[in-house]
């Protein structure tokens, strides 16, 4: 038994990392090989590797113009959903705890409401009252914002239960600090962890999202990536590896801070260099 | 003219009226007690004074300024309360200084501030930790320092000490008293502990279903209680048959009689608990069901006495 408790995790995480890796290699095979694909096998393993696909890709205008496009947008709606979600979620724990169950439901709207109704739905009323906010890029912010609501305002009310937020607020104003001061030098610094995380996912989300930006006819980056496919397919696949590296270097340094901040609160230690 | 004042001071929330017509002055350096069971409105009076409730009706009176208008931030009350309440993303110092950080004192003066205020509560070795790197009991001394250091009208306390294990809980109302004196603020204390009261306060007051029972020195409301609800709640209290009337004896003025056969009442010993100095005897009157209590000093406590002794009552002459 004790043999049998031993190895089947082991190769659950086996199968999970060929099940997860396989595909990635593969694709690192086509994307960074100069080898037709039906000559691939196992003698050429090493032969004829190069990153000229990927630099095609990445000089590419079109791409330029893509990636600058998907960033602003990304900027603008992780400012646009902080600014909405963050004293939404602290006023609804403050001073309208009923309400909390109400703006959960609302947050979670986008599982329910299919992209495609979302987009025909604004679009159509957009279309009659205000043609050019649709003919903007900017228009996707607000759809955008919509997508990462579930999993902003679960970042941000996991951080601020882990507060105790009235007492803070209390002991601030007691203090002599405006409600300003209070959201400025007490709350917002201990949100610090939720405020990054929930960033961060937003940048997920829209970096990843291709059924609005498609229906809209928007020139994104996963929108150029899918078009590239079909002109540069080595480029594209090489693109596309390079976004899963650096999001992955991303999240890798999101959950360090996380870390780190967890330790802060748990450690012990005396002259563990914890001034701020 | 008092330093803090409350006049008929009244607040319900729905249906439950939480404080009416609560009126009480504290005179400029006194400690004074809002002690009552939970329920009672002590905690409402003191928020109100602080500026985080609204009063229905009646005035607070600062000096002889209204401040019932006044936003919590600029009333300058300083608070501490029940949980440990520091800023968890500032040092013990930050901290400190916090109150004079958001009116714009300069650096230096914060700190020299901070670091005497630390001083003052025995913490000066602290400054550069973290909140959840020291104990409870350091944490509501470093409160007290912040409550403190931004130099505040009134101090005020929300049943701070009822966080603490027994023997810490102690040293930081030791720690509360001796700042009271030492720097003549101002201080209104909320509790539930009548111990707490008793040995901290100037004047405690006496709360019950938001009226105010009883206000007095701790030896007055202990000897001479206005009320029924304050002789049972401030102290414990025997009711014994006298004639055709109930009459209220303290524990400690009942003596015990083995050989008086005229003494007052007369029962059989229930139990004995040894708390020390002090031995409580339980006593069952005859024809009475509840047991009443008898307080003996311990080193004087007859030998003779056991559980099941048919024994002789008196008052204790005063």
């Amino acid at each position: 038994m004790k043999f049998f408790g031993k190895i089947w995790p082991r190769l659950y995480i086996a199968v999970a990392i060929v099940f997860f890796v396989a595909p990635l290699l593969s694709m690192a095979r086509f994307a960074f090989q100069r080898i037709p694909v039906i000559s691939l096998g196992k003698d050429n393993l090493f032969k004829r590797w190069t990153l000229d696909g990927l630099f095609t890709t990445l000089r590419d205008p079109e791409f330029m113009h893509s990636l600058s496009v998907s960033l602003k947008i990304t900027l603008f709606t992780v400012v646009v959903l902080l600014v909405i979600m963050v004293p939404t979620t602290l006023w609804v724990h403050l001073a309208a705890p009923r309400w909390r169950g109400v703006v959960e439901t609302v947050t979670i709207l986008p599982y329910v409401v299919p992209p495609i109704a979302l987009v025909v739905g604004v679009s159509g009323t957009y279309r009659s009252i205000a043609p050019w906010f649709l003919a903007s890029n900017y228009s996707l912010v607000p759809f955008y914002a919509i997508l990462a609501m579930p999993f902003t305002f679960r970042s941000l009310d996991v951080g601020i239960k882990a507060l105790d937020l009235r007492t803070l607020v209390d002991a601030a104003k007691s203090l002599g600090a405006s409600s300003f001061r209070v959201m400025w030098n007490v709350l917002l610094p201990n949100l610090r962890t939720s405020l990054i995380n929930s960033a961060f996912l937003t940048v997920t989300v829209v970096l990843g999202e291709f059924t609005i930006a498609s229906l809209l006819l928007k020139r994104t980056l996963p929108m150029y990536m899918a078009q590239a496919q079909g002109r540069e397919p080595q480029g594209a696949l090489g693109l596309g590896l390079l976004i899963l590296v650096l999001t992955t270097i991303l999240f890798t340094l999101v959950s360090i801070i996380r870390k780190k901040d967890a330790t802060s609160i748990s450690s012990k230690n005396i002259n563990g260099g914890m001034v701020p | 003219m008092s330093a803090l004042e409350f006049a008929n001071v009244s607040k319900s929330f729905g249906d439950v009226n939480a404080l009416i017509n609560f009126s009480i002055a504290l005179e400029q350096g006194e400690l004074v007690s809002l002690l009552g069971p939970s329920g009672c409105g002590k905690t409402t009076a003191l928020r109100i004074a602080a500026g985080f409730e609204t009063a229905d009706t009646g005035s607070i009176l600062l000096g002889s300024t209204n401040i019932i208008g006044l936003p919590a931030h600029e009333r300058r009350m300083g608070m501490v309360f029940q949980s440990y309440s520091l800023f968890p993303h500032l040092n013990i110092r930050d901290n400190v200084s916090f109150g004079l950080r958001v009116r714009g004192v300069r650096n230096e003066a914060r700190k020299k501030r901070a670091d005497e205020m630390l001083d003052l509560v025995r913490l000066s070795d602290l400054g550069h930790r973290m909140p959840h790197q020291i104990s409870g009991g350091q944490q509501q001394r470093v409160a007290l320092a912040r409550a403190l250091a931004a130099e505040p009208h009134v101090l005020l306390l929300d049943e701070p000490l009822s966080a603490l294990d027994a023997k810490i809980r102690v040293e930081v109302r030791d720690e509360i008293r001796r700042l009271n004196r030492d720097l003549g603020v101002t201080t209104m204390f909320v509790t539930h502990d009548q111990d707490e009261a008793m040995s901290i306060s100037d004047r405690i007051c006496v709360m019950n279903s938001g009226v105010i029972e009883q206000v007095g020195s701790p030896r007055d409301v202990y000897d001479n209680p206005a009320s029924s609800f304050v002789a049972h709640f401030v102290g414990s209290i025997n009711s014994l048959p006298k004639g055709n009337t109930q009459t209220l004896i303290r524990p400690e003025n009942l003596v015990l009689t083995t050989h008086d056969q005229n003494a007052q009442w007369r029962g059989a010993i229930t139990d004995i608990t040894f708390v020390g100095a002090f031995t409580k005897i339980s006593v069952r009157l005859e024809n009475d069901d509840a047991p009443i209590s008898v307080l003996a000093i311990s080193t004087q406590i007859d030998h003779n006495i056991a559980i099941g002794l048919n024994i002789g009552i008196n008052e204790a002459a005063q």
